[in-house]
């Protein structure tokens, strides 16, 4: 069980440093959203897994909720700038 | 509890060189968010639960801000 726990935490942590690096090495600014939020969802799955505390779960939401506001936010900032 | 302190360290050098480093306001912006994680993440590791549910909450409405400057800089030459 404690294995197998230790496994997923591990695919969390190289999904995220792994989407981190694409974000910041693709070229085309709209194309490193995709990046970003996968970075995001794989930190909130690593913040859930590897915590016991119940409060966590409290910690995730607002993460979650906090970060896919940002990236929408600037998505559609850009997007109303470059249709003007 | 080994795993998220590698992690925060990773995330937080990577945001915070790329920051420094790239040109385009928008693409600064996308790498403070990666920063912003990093820190967060210190914070969960060190057990500040409450913390880091008020920055996480936070976080949105300072780039919020940058967004409204920087839509407002980049229309007034046009």
């Amino acid at each position: 069980m404690e294995e197998s726990i230790m496994i997923v935490e591990g695919i969390c942590v190289v999904i995220a440093v792994y989407c981190a690096l694409r974000a910041v090495f693709e070229k085309n600014t709209l194309l490193k959203f995709p990046f970003l939020n996968v970075m995001n969802f794989a930190v909130t799955g690593a913040i859930v897994l590897l915590l016991p505390y119940p409060i966590t779960i409290g910690v995730a939401i607002a993460y979650f909720v906090g970060s896919t506001l940002e990236s929408n936010a600037i998505a559609s900032t850009i997007s109303t700038l470059e249709a003007i | 509890m080994d795993l998220i302190l590698i992690l925060a360290v990773l995330l937080s050098l990577i945001g915070g060189i790329a920051t420094v480093s790239v040109r385009s306001p928008f693409d600064k912006l996308i790498c403070l968010g990666i920063l912003t994680s990093g820190g967060v993440l210190f914070m969960v590791e060190k057990g500040y639960l409450d913390v880091a549910i008020c920055i996480a909450l936070l976080m949105p409405i300072g780039t919020l801000f940058i967004l409204l400057l920087l839509g407002k800089k980049q229309e007034v030459p046009k």
